[in-house]
């Protein structure tokens, strides 16, 4: 077992009770989503006036709905194809939203240094999706590069709570950078490869 | 002969392969690589003083000052 699938199986004691909870309430997947969303705006609000613990609380809470919404789905038997789009377009919305609330943190501290790497960290963060859901319409699978979603959000509660946020801002700028650039060269290669089999 | 051409990662020698790998990350998670990436990064960001990254928000040496007693 490894330390990240053991704290994974640390944290799924308590979520697979409140995803139970859930399926027996009836609670629809897309509400959990929506939830979600307007829980990650607030947190967005307590980055952009500085209150990182805060934040880093909210986030907390936010990304649980974020978490359950899949598994809830797939245990009720409404999983659909619209769930799948509308979860992905509202987990874009709130990823923009965080880094939005740093750049006006970082603009209103007059700090144009930081606000152009929290925009570049966000160009990125949507480069980084959006590579993956256009090669995917060419190739099968484009499951390459760390820095995904769940990681994004992960650093981003850690730079909240221990007050690390310029480091992690690199982080994820540097990964996501890396991300969209492997995404980009393993499509060429599989459609490359393609043209050669043919 | 019409033997394969090799592929990139199969021409690398070895460290220029370590690197690869890292930059061009094909691991899932809970895997042994990403438990390393994962203490990497997290060496990273806690123990790179605030000061060093011009941090707006977080000030001084960090845990570094802290290890040295500073």
């Amino acid at each position: 077992m490894t330390i990240t699938s053991a704290i994974g199986a640390i944290f799924m004691f308590p979520i697979g009770a409140i995803i139970r909870l859930c399926v027996a309430l009836r609670i629809h997947p897309n509400v959990l989503t929506f939830v979600g969303v307007c829980i990650n705006l607030a947190a967005a609000w307590a980055l952009g006036v500085g209150s990182f613990v805060l934040a880093g609380a909210i986030m907390v809470a936010a990304n649980l709905f974020d978490f359950i919404d899949g598994k809830v789905a797939h245990l009720s038997g409404t999983a659909s194809e619209f769930g799948g789009f509308w979860d992905s377009v509202m987990d874009r919305f709130s990823d923009l939203a965080l880094f939005l609330g740093l750049v006006y943190l970082y603009a209103s501290l007059q700090r144009a240094d930081y606000v152009l790497v929290t925009a570049l960290a966000m160009t990125f963060t949507v480069l980084t999706s959006y590579t993956r859901a256009r090669a995917e319409s060419l190739i099968d699978k484009c499951k390459v590069g760390f820095m995904e979603r769940p990681e994004r959000i992960v650093l981003f509660m850690i730079g909240a709570f221990t007050n690390r946020m310029a480091a992690v801002l690199w982080v994820i700028l540097v990964l996501s950078v890396l991300t969209v650039a492997g995404r980009i060269f393993h499509t060429w290669r599989e459609l490359e490869g393609r043209k050669v089999a043919a | 002969m019409t033997g394969r051409r090799p592929s990139l990662e199969e021409r690398l020698p070895l460290p220029a392969l370590g690197v690869w790998r890292v930059l061009f990350w094909t691991y899932d998670r809970t895997t042994i690589p990403y438990d390393l990436m994962v203490i990497a990064i997290l060496a990273f960001v806690w123990l790179t003083p605030p000061d060093w990254l011009g941090d707006p928000t977080a000030h001084g040496l960090g845990l570094l000052g802290w290890f040295v007693g500073r």
